[in-house]
């Protein structure tokens, strides 16, 4: 109470109540470092007390990272070596004891929820499909009754398919082919897939093909032989699987039968964010 | 369609792939930068070098972002990178990904810097004359399906979540001084910063 009569009065006004829901309403604020000193102060040490705290701490933390991730400004090139030298003159703190470690109890806990989470993402998504398949295509452009036939042609990859385009996270980006046409990736990063739709692609000689590849930092993998055009000129959609940490999605002309290691540049490259 | 921007901008097959520079760019590309703290925690300066090359521009862009002055932001990038090898050991990969440990770390000391070296009424004015943060979020060096993504999650926020959420993170103010440019209540303040993150992490499929 005393601490409280002397916080100024916009303060007071949002603080009728300093412990229990109010201070969870405050998770927001701290992870935005959003928080006047003193309330970071007890809000962390709130957290030492508080395992759903600390869980929501963490799952907001990484959505709030992200939103770092769009500005990028490379260092002038002659900090690195600055930075580097200055490291090797500064002493490392040894790690944490086991005794010190109590964050580990949530730790696990959050891995158990996300397990959880991930399971209940998957009931949903496959529950979804078909009104959500709906939506998609239309925003697609695509012909739901084309969709649906599909469907029942190659159900199992149309279901893989479907989980990329009705995931929560599915996000759709368009880019032009560099010889033509245009080509949209539709990706989600939970289901670790994308969805890969071309339209106006130009007519290649028989001797020629569009192949996917996946350039990542291990190598490169081919993705899929396009197939040919179908409707209006639309290829696909080509469902691409099994994303690895920073694969980009090409698509590149190759001989008809395909090729073990393409030579021609990608005509489309897209990073995906991975 | 409904994407916005052409993958690649102007020129998608530039000899150049865009490469994965910042630490930002790979949500799950962490599983490495997790293993390579885990080899700066043991002193090896060449991990620190992969880490800087990885992390330092997501930082620096951070700190440019909160604290606009190309000077100081070299300084909290500096400090940042140091503090992220004096402490690799203290990196508890279980509790969260390395991205994000170091992008608190990049946020938290830009913030800290911005309230101990600028009085309140220097930010108010400078509140007063900056664009709303969110708007910068459109001026992506390249338009990665990861920024595409971000812009469209904050997209689907309300906009007195998004605007709390952007002038929190992008222009380091405190709830207090949110509320005060909004002209909301505190408390209303307080639970739009918590639920438009929970949208957010919800949108962007953050385990």
């Amino acid at each position: 109470m005393r601490v409280r009569l002397t916080w100024p009065a916009f303060l007071r006004r949002g603080a009728r109540r300093r412990a229990g829901s109010d201070l969870h309403a405050l998770v927001g604020a701290y992870v935005l470092d959003a928080l006047p000193e003193a309330e970071r102060a007890s809000f962390e040490r709130h957290l030492l007390g508080c395992e759903q705290c600390r869980d929501d701490t963490g799952a907001l933390s990484e959505a709030t990272a992200k939103l770092g991730a769009t500005a990028v400004v490379p260092p002038r090139p002659d900090l690195r070596e600055q930075v580097i030298r200055s490291a090797g003159m500064t002493r490392q703190l040894p790690p944490a004891v086991p005794a010190q470690q109590d964050p580990r109890h949530a730790s696990r806990t959050a891995g158990r929820l996300a397990a959880a989470h991930r399971r209940l993402w998957l009931a949903v998504a496959a529950a979804a499909v078909a009104v959500a398949l709906a939506v998609t295509s239309i925003a697609l452009g695509l012909h739901l009754s084309s969709m649906q036939n599909r469907l029942s042609a190659a159900e199992q990859r149309d279901s893989a398919i479907a989980a990329v385009l009705t995931a929560k996270d599915a996000t759709t980006l368009t880019a032009h082919v560099q010889t033509g046409g245009t080509a949209t990736v539709v990706m989600s990063h939970r289901a670790h897939a994308l969805v890969f739709i071309a339209r106006g692609l130009s007519d290649l000689p028989p001797s020629k093909a569009y192949e996917l590849w996946l350039m990542g930092p291990a190598g490169r993998t081919p993705a899929g032989m396009l197939p040919p055009p179908g409707h209006h000129g639309m290829t696909g959609p080509m469902v691409v699987g099994q994303l690895a940490p920073g694969d980009q999605l090409a698509l590149i002309v190759v001989p008809a039968g395909g090729s073990r290691n393409p030579t021609s540049a990608p005509i489309v490259l897209v990073a995906l964010g991975y | 369609m409904l994407g916005g921007d052409a993958a690649g901008g102007g020129d998608p097959v530039s000899g150049r792939p865009p490469a994965m520079r910042g630490v930002r760019r790979d949500a799950s590309g962490e599983a490495s930068l997790e293993a390579v703290l885990a080899e700066v925690a043991k002193g090896n300066e060449a991990a620190f070098r992969a880490v800087y090359d990885q992390a330092a521009p997501a930082v620096l862009g951070i700190a440019r972002r909160v604290l606009r002055d190309p000077a100081q932001s070299e300084e909290v990038m500096q400090e940042v990178l140091l503090e992220v090898w004096r402490t690799a050991s203290r990196f508890d990969p279980a509790a969260g990904s390395a991205t994000a440990w170091i992008m608190t770390l990049a946020h938290r000391r830009s913030v800290d810097r911005v309230r101990s070296e600028q009085r309140a009424a220097e930010r108010e004015l400078r509140a007063a004359s900056a664009p709303v943060a969110y708007d910068e979020v459109t001026d992506a060096v390249e338009a990665t399906l990861e920024q595409e993504r971000v812009r469209r999650c904050l997209d689907g926020l309300t906009d007195l979540q998004r605007e709390s959420v952007t002038l929190a993170y992008y222009g380091g103010y405190t709830y207090a001084e949110v509320a005060r440019l909004l002209g909301a209540p505190v408390g209303t303040i307080k639970t739009r910063m918590r639920d438009g993150l929970i949208r957010l992490r919800d949108c962007l499929g953050v385990d």
